[in-house]
């Protein structure tokens, strides 16, 4: 097994690029920090400098003035052969060689450093393996393979000899939209395991939201707009480009980010079954929930608690309307508010890993949570904001 | 050239002499189109002119590519070389090959290197393009991934673009050594032998001249798909089918056979 190469941080140090022959600079004093192990998506409209921005840190572009520096080394300092077999590098034709093999094509930059057969043959084991590819394909060529096959196979190149960092142009710009959402999960699950610095340019901002750590909004002209966290992206644009380019929907964006036990879940009365229906009923005065929930005796819900079912001398096993949908802390907050709608309920429990009643979410908590969630959240957004000089 | 029809003169009249004196006064007297006898009897004198032939296509054409390859190395990161390396290889392949032969003669002389010369020249043009056009169509996606992984110069063009410029490069082989097959029948007026040189002695001899050109189309065809078969041995990934697969179905087809017969 390869002893990982610890990841690096990036750090562009006002950073512009002067394309000869063009008066308007393609990136203008560019700063930003991406911390090690961490996703940056550079995004933004065409003819922003997102790829130019990505390209100079491994100098396929050259930096006119300023400098990156690649944990404390500079970029400029380094012969650009061998700065590039030090960084995994996916493009979004992905650029496999139509002549050779999956294993030949995975083995290119170890081959450039001079690993030996075993070695680089145990590699293309472990990397077929982690994205999942079939050993059978190795003796494949890349014609042979779907278009997501060879984005994967990209990937593992990329990924072959174990680079610090890695840089990714709209990798799956030209895969068909279910592949392209699988392959977005699988390189999520794959980095929660490699933990590279990645980073990742595209112009598709719901892409930028989910892949991102941090996302680099640039604007034309190479101008950095905002450098944030998705969510703070989405709470808190610093400007009006910001905020159009995210889109107006970006309250539901936020949704996405947002698990439910992210928010402030409402308390329902609960019913023990047995329980006299007039302790339940005083409980009932002044709740925040109008409707009691029925629960076992190791609280996990059974139903909500009729009239009918009021009207009887203690709570019933079986109440007259069920639970559904029960919801789980950790569902993400789209997903649940979609559950409300399609069941047409008002409320829903919300249970814990056990299956424990948590709380009760409400399409009420949810839109009272999107329409005043500003004040609350500036405040920790400031904090990591370096757009404020 | 009258000089050259002179000096066969005697050729001619000798072989007739020795026909005659056989008597041999059915098929070849009759000039039919082929005389298998007569073939068959005097195949012998064809090996000589083969093997010049042979020679002359091979040493030629692995000449043309060395220095056409060269060329486009050079003109490969120098791109305004191009053009120039075109219209020069386009000029010296417009001159008609008696003239360049009799061109050649009085810096070189009579003789295999005068031919060599004036053949290669021939096929540097074809050559060159076709090295050219295949180093220009190699995805720009596997240039810039390559380039983007740490591949240097040299590197990526030994590695990525000349193997997938490879089939071009071929392609153009082919249609290089079919014509310096065809062209170096006239090798025999710089004195360089042949199959020219049966061709030319007994013109009006069908035999001969059936034995003679079929020889030559012969040699073109097994070179043509000795290239063919060249090509896909070193670019397998051509086909959609793994070079594997295509051999495993070769062997099973190749298996069945003597079932069948």
């Amino acid at each position: 097994m390869e002893a990982g190469h610890q990841a690096a941080s990036v750090s562009y140090r006002d950073v512009t690029k002067r394309y000869p022959g063009q008066t308007e600079p393609a990136i203008r004093n560019l700063s930003l920090e991406v911390p090690a192990g961490e996703i940056c998506v550079l995004v933004g409209p065409s003819g922003c400098g997102k790829t130019t921005a990505m390209r100079m840190v491994n100098r396929t572009v050259e930096i006119t003035e300023g400098d990156i520096l690649i944990g404390q080394t500079s970029v400029r300092e380094r012969d650009p052969a061998e700065l590039r077999r030090e960084m995994g590098y996916v493009i979004q034709q992905v650029g496999l060689f139509p002549h050779r093999t999956v294993a030949d094509n995975i083995a290119t930059v170890p081959r450039l450093l001079g690993w030996d057969r075993d070695r680089i043959a145990a590699r293309i084991g472990e990397l077929l393996e982690l994205i999942g590819l079939d050993p059978d394909m190795r003796d494949r060529f890349p014609s042979q393979l779907s278009g997501g096959q060879q984005q994967r196979v990209g990937v593992a190149r990329a990924l072959a000899a174990d680079p610090p960092v890695m840089l990714m142009d709209e990798p799956f710009g030209a895969i068909d939209p279910i592949a392209r959402e699988r392959l977005q999960n699988e390189f999520l699950r794959l980095q929660a395991e490699i933990r590279k610095t990645v980073l990742f340019v595209t112009h598709d901002i719901d892409e930028a939201i989910k892949m991102g750590d941090r996302i680099a909004i640039l604007k034309a002209g190479g101008r950095l707009a905002q450098y944030a966290t998705p969510a703070e992206l989405l709470m808190a644009p610093a400007d009006d480009f910001v905020e159009d380019f995210v889109g107006a929907d970006r309250a539901l964006k936020r949704l996405a980010l947002m698990r439910v036990r992210d928010i402030d879940l409402w308390q329902a009365p609960l019913a023990f079954v047995g329980q006299a229906t007039g302790e339940v009923r005083a409980k009932l005065d002044g709740a925040e929930v109008p409707h009691a929930l029925v629960v076992d005796s190791e609280r996990r819900p059974i139903g909500w608690l009729s009239e009918t079912d009021l009207a009887r001398e203690t709570v019933p096993q079986r109440p007259d309307s069920g639970p559904q949908p029960i919801l789980d802390l950790d569902d993400v907050m789209r997903d649940a508010l979609a559950d409300l709608l399609q069941t047409e309920t008002q409320y829903a429990p919300v249970t814990d890993g056990d299956g424990r009643i948590a709380g009760v979410l409400s399409v009420e908590i949810i839109s009272e949570f999107l329409v005043s969630p500003e004040a609350k959240v500036e405040e920790h957004a400031a904090v990591e904001r370096p757009t404020a000089e | 050239m009258t000089a050259a029809v002179a000096q066969f003169a005697p050729l001619l009249a000798q072989t007739e002499i020795h026909n005659r004196a056989e008597g041999e006064a059915s098929c070849v007297a009759q000039n039919k189109a082929f005389c298998l006898d007569w073939a068959l009897d005097n195949f012998d004198r064809y090996t000589t002119p083969l093997l010049e032939h042979l020679v002359l296509v091979v040493v030629s054409v692995a000449m043309g590519f060395l220095v056409a390859f060269a060329m486009a190395l050079l003109s490969h990161r120098r791109r305004w070389l191009v053009p120039t390396f075109t219209g020069a290889t386009g000029v010296l392949y417009t001159i008609p090959s008696l003239a360049f032969f009799f061109l050649l003669l009085p810096v070189t002389g009579r003789g295999t290197d005068t031919a060599i010369i004036a053949l290669t020249a021939y096929t540097l043009q074809i050559i060159y393009r076709n090295i050219v056009a295949g180093l220009a169509n190699v995805p720009v996606e596997s240039r810039e991934a390559g380039r983007g992984m740490g591949m240097t110069h040299r590197q990526l063009l030994w590695r990525v673009e000349l193997p997938l410029a490879l089939p071009e490069i071929i392609a153009g082989l082919r249609v290089a050594t079919v014509s310096t097959v065809a062209i170096a029948t006239l090798a025999v007026f710089a004195g360089a032998g042949g199959l020219g040189e049966p061709i030319y002695q007994q013109l009006d001899f069908k035999t001969n001249i059936v034995i003679a050109g079929g020889l030559a189309i012969l040699m073109a065809i097994v070179f043509d798909a000795l290239l063919v078969v060249a090509l896909r041995l070193l670019a397998p990934w051509r086909g959609r089918e793994p070079a594997s697969a295509r051999r495993r179905h070769r062997l099973a087809t190749l298996r069945r056979a003597p079932e069948a017969a």
